[in-house]
């Protein structure tokens, strides 16, 4: 018996110590290898977006874009009054010299303080916000490089929220309908509402792309004569007089595609690139 | 400690516990109404939603995190020092080693729960460990935490039992108490293979907490550190909040200790001497802290790299000036407090030394919380200020009265200094002076050397 109680102590001791000290280096080693999980591993596709920053100087359509993509996705309508760092945004405008620090020098041809962009989440190739996520309520998505959210797995740590440098994941600080009836009125029944504290982002209009994915899967034939999908602040440019092309989308694993070919032929820049986060939105300016 | 002798020892340590007076339940009653009003806070909380915090899309954690990592920080005090002091033989520990493993425990408690209260969703929390991916930061301070936890309430109990075993055997303590006493006591009747064996066992563990125990403030701190935010994203980070944790530890000690040697009369048992001896410690301690914060912002800030210029221009002459100002300050005060006034005035400067500590280990981690936050740039928007809500100061309260009020319903159930190991002093004394006569030349062995 006492034996017993002795081995059993030195074994929940060795366990302690083995939980203790091994599974923060065992796990580190496991984020330092994250790159290469099988989550990340590199399928050729990767849909990305280029913004004609030139054309997009147009007031009206920005707001198209961002007024589309409010529509789509049952975005809460009115920020919280007083408390604009609470709104919750998938695409949004801002000064140049925010969204592109490092760009910024005062010799620009053109004021980074008046130069407005558009501005959205990058689906980058080694996400941040996606390494730290303790649920993995956001993931990349293998089979088309998206970074995805789950609004119903969220916990709300907001780890992502501090972890991505490009401020694009936005927390529910409050009931996004307040009131019940606007769900009926206002929302687009399509799409699922999501509740108080948790996180979301833009996802590339992911439910779009699944559609498409769904047709595609079952006739490839379907590949050459269906049109790509387009994510709904896109369709929105191009709508505008002058939008048509401000907004760019396409997969970057097809050589073909219009972003390939764009950036095949034209100079772009991204946000932040010295971070290493490998965004995929691309900026003409 | 021959001056008294060990009938009395044993009355005089577990009087806490057979007597209580009016006071005792006028303090009692005033943490449990501080308690209540964090927990009404909190109730806010949890039908409104984190918009009654000041916390916004730009400063996303504010007063819980900060308060997260102070508690996480005071938890070293205990485990950690008794631990250190245990495996090194420092034999002025005895009176002590209690005190302080039990404010590992409560501040490990208040410390984790810090989390819960920053969750959009608490009620889903348990997701963490359904589907938590190793590659987040989180999920090691989840397993850490959990396994400092586990083995710091270990650790306690163990060192309890023969303590325990005297409560039991008194026939004062009836009803639910006596129940528990027995329990805890694991069948002790201190014969010397038990001794033996709890000896054996308490070694082992005081040197399995230390890593334990360095490992949690690390992963801590890695929550920072493995971002890639100016000024969180540091290679120190992982030591500098280690020598922090200690730090503001060993002040919650002294604190504690001098309370309790107040009310309870503990004078015979904790003496200046003890309080000289840790704040000798202390006082390297704040010299390290010194060093690391002179390291770090000595480094950002001949660097200036712009991202991280911001944040540090924000703290040292911005709008996190002050906060960063009272901190340098506090830990100056008590620098100087603790080097002149600690032998001429070992109770008083020693406590003085530690309020301006955990004052300034408090501001030290709301500043390294915050201002990165407020000055993130890049973002795409205008970065935004914070202050925090009645709601946060009222759940942080909460936080601070509930961990009192754990800590003196404690000392209220159990001997705050453990009496066997007092009691075993004398034997110490023989056993430390034969070992010692090994050190010198000159010195013939002792015949009780084995």
């Amino acid at each position: 018996m006492d034996e017993n109680r002795r081995n059993f102590l030195k074994k929940a001791g060795s366990a302690a110590l083995g939980l203790g000290c091994g599974f923060p280096l065992l796990m580190a080693g496991c984020s330092t290898n994250g790159h290469s999980s099988e989550e990340n591993s590199s399928s050729p596709n990767q849909w990305a977006m280029v913004i004609d920053v030139q054309k997009c100087k147009e007031p009206a359509i920005r707001a198209a874009c961002i007024e589309a993509c409010r529509k789509e996705h049952n975005l809460p309508t009115n920020p919280p009054p007083n408390q604009p760092a609470r709104e919750v945004k998938w695409i949004w405008s801002d000064k140049f010299e925010t969204a592109f620090p490092d760009q910024a020098h005062k010799y620009l041809a053109e004021n980074p303080a008046d130069l407005q962009v558009l501005l959205l989440c990058n689906h980058c190739t080694e996400p941040a916000c996606v390494k730290v996520c303790p649920t993995a309520a956001t993931w990349k998505r293998k089979s088309d490089g998206i970074v995805m959210m789950d609004m119903h797995r969220c916990i709300g740590c907001r780890y992502c929220v501090v972890a991505c440098p490009y401020g694009s994941r936005s927390f529910n600080w409050r009931d996004p309908f307040p009131d019940r009836n606007d769900i009926d009125k206002q929302a687009r029944k399509e799409y699922p509402t999501r509740s108080r504290g948790v996180v979301e982002k833009c996802t590339f209009c992911a439910e779009r792309i699944r559609l498409w994915q769904e047709r595609v899967d079952k006739d490839p034939k379907l590949l050459e004569s269906e049109p790509a999908p387009i994510p709904a602040c896109v369709e929105a440019a191009n709508r505008v007089a002058g939008g048509e092309g401000a907004l760019r989308f396409g997969n970057l694993g097809d050589s073909q595609s219009e972003v390939s070919r764009v950036l095949r032929d034209q100079n772009t820049i991204c946000r932040q690139l010295a971070l290493g986060t490998g965004p995929n939105v691309y900026y003409l300016v | 400690m021959s001056n008294i002798d060990p009938d009395k020892m044993v009355d005089q340590l577990t009087r806490p516990i057979r007597k209580t007076s009016a006071f005792y339940y006028v303090v009692v009653l005033a943490l449990l109404m501080a308690v209540c009003w964090g927990l009404f806070a909190w109730t806010c909380q949890l039908t409104r939603g984190l918009q009654v915090t000041g916390l916004n899309n730009s400063v996303a954690w504010g007063v819980y995190i900060t308060n997260f990592v102070f508690f996480i920080g005071i938890s070293h005090a205990g485990t950690l020092i008794s631990a250190i002091l245990r495996v090194s033989g420092a034999e002025w520990r005895r009176p002590i080693t209690r005190a302080a493993e039990a404010i590992t425990v409560f501040a490990l408690v208040l410390g984790a729960s810090q989390i819960l209260f920053d969750l959009g969703r608490p009620d889903r929390a348990l997701n963490v460990i359904l589907y938590g991916p190793l590659r987040s930061p989180l999920l090691w301070d989840v397993v850490c935490i959990s396994v400092y936890l586990l083995s710091s309430i270990f650790y306690l109990l163990l060192p309890l039992i023969p303590d325990v075993a005297i409560l039991r055997d008194q026939r004062l303590v009836l009803g639910w108490r006596k129940e528990l006493y027995r329990i805890l006591s694991f069948g002790w009747d201190g014969n010397p293979e038990q001794k033996r064996r709890l000896e054996k066992t308490i070694g082992i563990m005081a040197v399995l907490i230390i890593p334990i125990a360095v490992s949690v403030h690390t992963v801590v701190s890695w929550i920072f550190g493995m971002t890639i935010r100016p000024m969180w994203h540091s290679t120190i980070l992982g030591p500098y909040f280690v020598v922090g944790a200690i730090f503001s530890g060993i002040a919650a000690i002294i604190i504690a200790m001098a309370v309790l040697r107040k009310v309870y009369h503990f004078e015979g048992y904790l003496k200046p001497i003890h309080f000289n001896y840790l704040g000798l410690l202390l006082l390297t301690m704040t010299a390290l802290w010194f060093y690391f914060t002179l390291a770090e912002y000595l480094t950002i800030g001949y660097g200036a790299l712009p991202e991280e210029w911001h944040v540090f221009e924000a703290k040292v002459a911005g709008e996190f000036a002050l906060m960063f100002w009272i901190m340098v300050g506090s830990m100056t005060v008590a620098f100087f407090l603790l080097l002149f006034c600690r032998s001429k005035w070992p109770i008083g400067g020693t406590v003085a030394a530690s309020l301006f500590i955990v004052v300034g280990m408090w501001i030290e981690r709301y500043t390294i919380v915050v201002p990165t936050l407020v000055k993130l740039t890049g973002r795409g928007y205008p970065p935004g200020m914070y202050y925090p809500s009645w709601v946060e100061w009222s759940i942080t309260g909460g936080s601070i009265a509930g961990f009192i009020l754990l800590y003196v319903l404690f000392v209220k159930l159990f001997p705050i200094i453990s009496i066997w190991e007092v009691e075993e002093s004398e034997e110490a004394v023989v056993e430390k002076l034969a070992n010692m006569k090994r050190y010198f030349p000159c010195v013939s062995s002792a015949p009780t050397e084995s």
